[in-house]
């Protein structure tokens, strides 16, 4: 029965045979000459801390092995390892600290593995700390500790190099940034506070000294493409080596330097800001705009504001153009006045279907464009021109494409479409119901005299208004079509 | 079965007991010792002595090897014990983490 003959081991012999083992390792990991560990080395070791961990009291050496584990490392950190980490300095004590990280975890797992048995028994039975939880936290307070900050600042050294144009090393930024989550063991606290804080804070400042720049040098459009730019750069480097938790966090430190804080002043450049954009018909630049202000806070309200100063300007100008077209022509003769009024009404179409294709195309149909829009034609939709009001003109403009022998002279298709353009701007009229008897007169007019040119079309402008006001808007109305049309067809 | 896939036991008279490494590594020490990082010069030729457990001892646990991954597998039947053999193979199971 060889388990009941061995001999007591006593402590200091028995660690004296361990410290052959650690010297081994170490050995290993310096890089020294040294033969690689058997299995017969292995179970040696481990059976020599089976053996004293279960020898009768007085000599089960659990809790003294488990303090010279810790001290293993202690010794080996203080004599070894920190040394060579104070002798050097940024890159090199960042590229020293990974390889030295890296051996620490390899000797954690062997010396745990050796010393496995404690792990079984003892440290439940006294609420320890694990073998590799105790193997972490020594390298922690005794490297970690110290020389968190000189890392920290080296790196954000690197990262600000990096912005300027410089090459740098990104994987060795990975490994040392890993460093910080793993030393956390699960949590994310050192990461954070050792790093994070001060990398958001760098960055902040980083940005704001460029802004401060760039908005004095750059053109509106210029700036925005710098912008995005950066954007890109900074979610670049969260996926090349920084912690994915960090991405929401720098770009909004980005976002907020860039744009929120010089945000006005961007948008109200003389020459080249948002009322420019939107004069000169600067699609790609205005696009670029609605992206980039999404993203902060009440971003879009200044720019929708400014995009609704801009429409009620163009409408505004659209007016006054007929009315002085109107005034100019004194003659009594209503065809030529009317013929003023029909180009002002068909140019607020085109201004209209102008500034849809703005908001669906630059601005992605966000609401507060539409809204804007909307705003901005209700308010120069109702200003009528020589006295005609708007509604009046939009009835004349209907007759005319409606009658025989109209001034416009379209094909079906087109007619179609201008019909339907013109019953959206009807929706900008606060007086529709003007419109509807003036409509309603004119429609009599077309019918009696047979005048009217195409009866589907009729049918067609009548569904469209019934569907935008209402059954009852357009009700007495299809009730003469039908009379006149069914009647004078049978 | 291929030389890689077993793993040679060795007891303390020196008799040697060639396993399947799978019914090995039912004992953690023997997989921690297996599965050790990088510098096993003996991983590749798998021996393992154990200077502490004897033969008869060494033999039955080899059978445990066996006769566990059988009833992982759901073959119930039961696993036969000599009581004089108890105390010791309790001791050579706590000792290889069985």
């Amino acid at each position: 029965m060889t388990m009941n003959e061995r001999k007591m081991i006593d402590l200091e012999q028995g660690w004296e045979f361990m410290q052959k083992g650690i010297t081994k390792l170490k050995n290993i990991l310096e890089g020294l000459p040294e033969p690689q560990f058997s299995s017969e080395d292995y179970m040696m070791l481990y059976t020599t801390i089976y053996n004293m961990c279960t020898q009768k009291p007085p000599h089960d050496y659990s809790q003294q092995l488990y303090d010279k584990y810790r001290e293993a490392f202690e010794d080996y950190i203080t004599s070894m390892v920190l040394p060579s980490l104070r002798e050097k300095h940024d890159e090199f004590m960042l590229r020293e600290l990974v390889k030295r990280w890296t051996n620490h975890k390899v000797m954690v797992r062997w010396l745990s593995r050796f010393f496995h048995y404690l792990d079984r028994y003892f440290i439940a039975r006294r609420s320890l700390s694990p073998l590799n939880e105790v193997g972490l936290t020594c390298f922690r307070n005794l490297v970690y500790l110290e020389l968190n900050g000189k890392v920290r600042d080296a790196v954000i050294s690197l990262i600000d190099q990096e912005r300027e144009g410089e090459q740098i090393d990104r994987a060795l930024l990975k490994n040392i940034l890993d460093i910080f989550v793993e030393i956390g063991m699960g949590q994310m606290d050192y990461y954070e506070n050792d790093f994070e804080d001060a990398m958001l804070k760098d960055t902040a400042a980083y940005y704001s000294r460029k802004a401060s720049n760039w908005i004095l040098e750059d053109s509106c459009p210029d700036y925005m493409l710098k912008a995005e730019e950066c954007l890109k750069r900074e979610k670049e480097r969260v996926s090349h080596y920084l912690h994915s938790s960090s991405e929401p966090k720098l770009l909004e430190k980005v976002q907020n330097e860039l744009l929120s804080v010089y945000g006005n002043q961007l948008l109200e450049k003389e020459h080249s800001g948002c009322h420019a954009l939107l004069r000169d018909d600067k699609v790609n630049d205005l696009s670029r705009m609605f992206r980039l202000f999404s993203k902060i806070p009440r971003g879009l309200e200044p720019v929708s504001s400014i995009f609704k100063q801009h429409v009620t300007g163009e409408g505004t100008a659209l007016v006054k153009q007929a009315e002085d077209a109107a005034s100019n022509k004194k003659a009594e003769k209503k065809d030529v006045v009317g013929l003023q009024e029909q180009v002002f009404v068909r140019k607020v179409i085109e201004l209209h279907d102008k500034y849809l294709a703005y908001v669906s195309d630059c601005f992605q149909n966000h609401t507060l464009f539409h809204k804007a829009l909307k705003e901005a034609f209700e308010i120069f939709c109702n200003k009528g021109v020589s006295g005609s009001s708007s509604a009046e003109l939009l009835a004349t403009f209907c007759d005319n494409i409606l009658k025989k022998g109209g001034s416009e002279k379209l094909s079906d298709e087109a007619i179609e479409e201008t019909l339907e353009k013109v019953v959206k701007v009807l929706a900008y009229i606060s007086d529709k119901d003007l419109f509807a008897e003036f409509y309603r007169k004119k429609l009599a007019r077309r019918l009696l005299f047979d005048k009217s040119a195409n009866d589907d079309h009729e049918r067609s402008i009548l569904t469209k208004l019934k569907q935008q006001c209402g059954g009852q808007f357009t009700s007495k109305m299809e009730g003469m079509v039908s009379l006149f049309i069914s009647s004078y067809g049978s | 079965m291929r030389k890689e896939d077993t793993v040679k036991l060795i007891s303390a008279e020196g008799f040697e007991f060639v396993i399947s490494k799978e019914a090995a590594m039912v004992s953690q020490t023997i997989r921690n010792m297996l599965t050790s990082p990088g510098s096993f010069a003996e991983a590749q030729h798998g021996e393992v002595t154990f200077p502490e457990i004897s033969t008869t001892i060494l033999e039955k646990i080899c059978q445990y090897f066996h006769w566990s991954l059988q009833y992982a597998s759901g073959k119930e039947t039961e696993f036969p014990i000599e009581p004089e053999l108890t105390l010791e193979l309790m001791m050579a199971a706590n000792y290889l983490h069985t």
